[in-house]
């Protein structure tokens, strides 16, 4: 049984409060929606969840299977068995997909997997993501598109194998049949050891995956928690009830998201010396 | 085809002539001096080079009419270095098609000067330079792509991209294009800059720990030009080179 309890949580991202007092509670075996108007910290949620350096946690406390997360690195938390499909995965050139992959699988475990039982893993995996193999020998999300890049998260959740496995909109930028094979994957993935925290913006993902709960993040904050009916309901409604029944007054988004500083985005000013 | 290898340390000038129609692939190795080559028409030229630190070499010629020149240059010795080009696409529709691919370290200094003509129609180049800068050393890219009145249809890319590991390190990347021509293609990408913290999120997030992340990241700026050297005793050498680099 693996459970993943938060407590109190307040986090900053840059000096501004983004999650202002998160309770949350999940267990094996649960599929949790995570909805919410835009710039109101799920997305935050999922990556302080997993260790983002950007955001700085100044209250609460999050324990995964008794383990105190908030001390562990991200690398260490992806070891306990913590995934994060990323919404915009990213691109490093150079970079082998299957040679990434491999170190990632590898990771987990005391001794290195064999090549042949490597590739015969990724082969089903590949197979079952229906994505064809050649991917994993191109570079790590380098001109991918979208669907393709979301594709390959789950692909490397296919090969991890976590026990709680946080999607950030995996369904966007995907068309009609792609949104099937994602589904299909989580569907077949779903089991009591493992549980599935999932955002979208869409209530077609959640119609073909069934959560077994929704919960609605506002204001840094989770309002709501109870079953898949909130879904349909925010669906056709929108969240307007949310401040017409429970008084809530919802914050407009106001600021930009901030720009990162990668390498390829012309940092050159900056960096050079 | 055979790839010849041509050894530079104990002979410093060399001249290569390809007539129309030829095809040739050379490695050369620690170039020192001038390499001068002159490329008729329809032919195409590979040269896969390697220095062993300490290099200073002007790499000057001409490709003519829908020949090709093929560059991987692999500089991953501990040294200083400079390394001029000055290439002329003398011939219709004539390519030149350079891979960089340099590792700076300790207090090595390293300079590079890619330099090309375009002089003839649908003239093609396109220049990627990959380099890591480590410790106090200085890695330097730059170089003029000049695109001459007349020499309609050229297309010119270039890259200059520089990973910089630690805070005293001196790393330009300055690719510069000057274009005398209106009917052309062109466009110039540079960035110099630590890996950023997003890159390393995302490998961690997988289990990888922080320092392989950042080697992975680091071999893939360096290790795909070993793609271009068609001879396993000296891939192997490179490779080892850069793994041990680290």
């Amino acid at each position: 049984m693996s459970t993943l309890t938060i407590k109190n949580l307040h986090v900053n991202v840059e000096g501004k409060q983004i999650l202002r007092g998160v309770n949350l509670e999940i267990n094996s075996g649960e599929v949790v929606a995570l909805l919410g108007p835009n710039g109101h910290g799920k997305s935050t949620l999922l990556n302080v969840i997993m260790g983002h350096p950007k955001y700085e946690v100044t209250e609460g406390s999050i324990l995964f299977d008794g383990h105190d997360v908030l001390s562990l690195s991200t690398d260490e938390r992806a070891k306990l068995g913590m995934f994060l499909a990323f919404q915009s995965p990213i691109e490093v050139p150079g970079v082998s997909n299957s040679d990434f992959l491999r170190a990632a699988v590898n990771a987990g475990k005391e001794k290195p997997i064999s090549t042949y039982n490597f590739y015969k893993l990724l082969d089903n995996a590949v197979k079952e993501a229906k994505i064809p193999f050649d991917y994993a020998t191109r570079n790590l999300n380098e001109g991918f598109s979208g669907g393709e890049k979301k594709r390959n998260e789950m692909l490397q959740m296919l090969l991890l194998q976590p026990k709680l496995a946080m999607l950030d909109e995996i369904d966007s930028g995907l068309d009609v049949d792609a949104i099937q094979v994602v589904s299909d994957i989580i569907n077949k993935e779903k089991n009591n050891e493992r549980s599935f925290l999932v955002i979208s913006h869409y209530a077609r993902l959640f119609d073909l995956i069934n959560p077994t709960r929704a919960i609605v993040m506002v204001n840094g904050r989770v309002v709501l928690d109870g079953g898949r009916e909130i879904i349909k309901r925010i669906d056709t409604e929108g969240y307007e009830f949310i401040r017409s029944e429970l008084g809530i007054e919802i914050a407009k988004e106001d600021t930009p998201r901030p720009a990162s500083n990668s390498i390829g985005v012309c940092a050159v000013k900056e960096a050079i010396k | 085809m055979k790839t010849n290898i041509i050894d530079f340390s104990s002979d410093f000038n060399k001249f290569l002539l390809l007539k129309d129609n030829e095809e040739q692939s050379y490695i050369l190795v620690n170039p020192q001096g001038d390499f001068s080559f002159e490329l008729g028409n329809n032919s195409h030229l590979k040269l896969a080079i390697i220095n062993k630190g300490d290099n200073e070499a002007l790499i000057k010629g001409s490709v003519g009419s829908n020949s090709e020149l093929e560059v991987y240059y692999a500089d991953f010795a501990e040294g200083n270095n400079h390394i001029k080009t000055d290439i002329d696409l003398n011939g219709e529709n004539s390519f030149l098609n350079w891979h960089l691919a340099s590792l700076s370290k300790n207090n090595g200094k390293k300079i590079y000067e890619v330099s090309v003509s375009h002089n003839a129609l649908g003239s093609k180049s396109q220049i990627n330079n990959y380099g890591v800068c480590k410790d106090e050393s200085k890695l330097n890219f730059s170089g003029i792509v000049h695109i001459h009145n007349g020499a309609h249809g050229s297309v010119a890319h270039q890259t200059a991209k520089i990973i910089i590991f630690d805070d005293n390190t001196d790393a330009i990347a300055k690719p510069i294009l000057k274009i005398d021509d209106n009917d052309i293609e062109a466009s110039h990408a540079s960035s110099v800059g630590k890996i950023s913290d997003d890159e390393l999120f995302y490998l961690t997030s997988r289990g990888l720990s922080g320092e392989k992340a950042r080697e992975l990241i680091t071999f893939g700026y360096l290790k795909p030009i070993i793609k271009g050297f068609d001879n396993e005793e000296i891939a192997e050498e490179l490779i080892k080179e850069v793994e041990g680099g680290f």
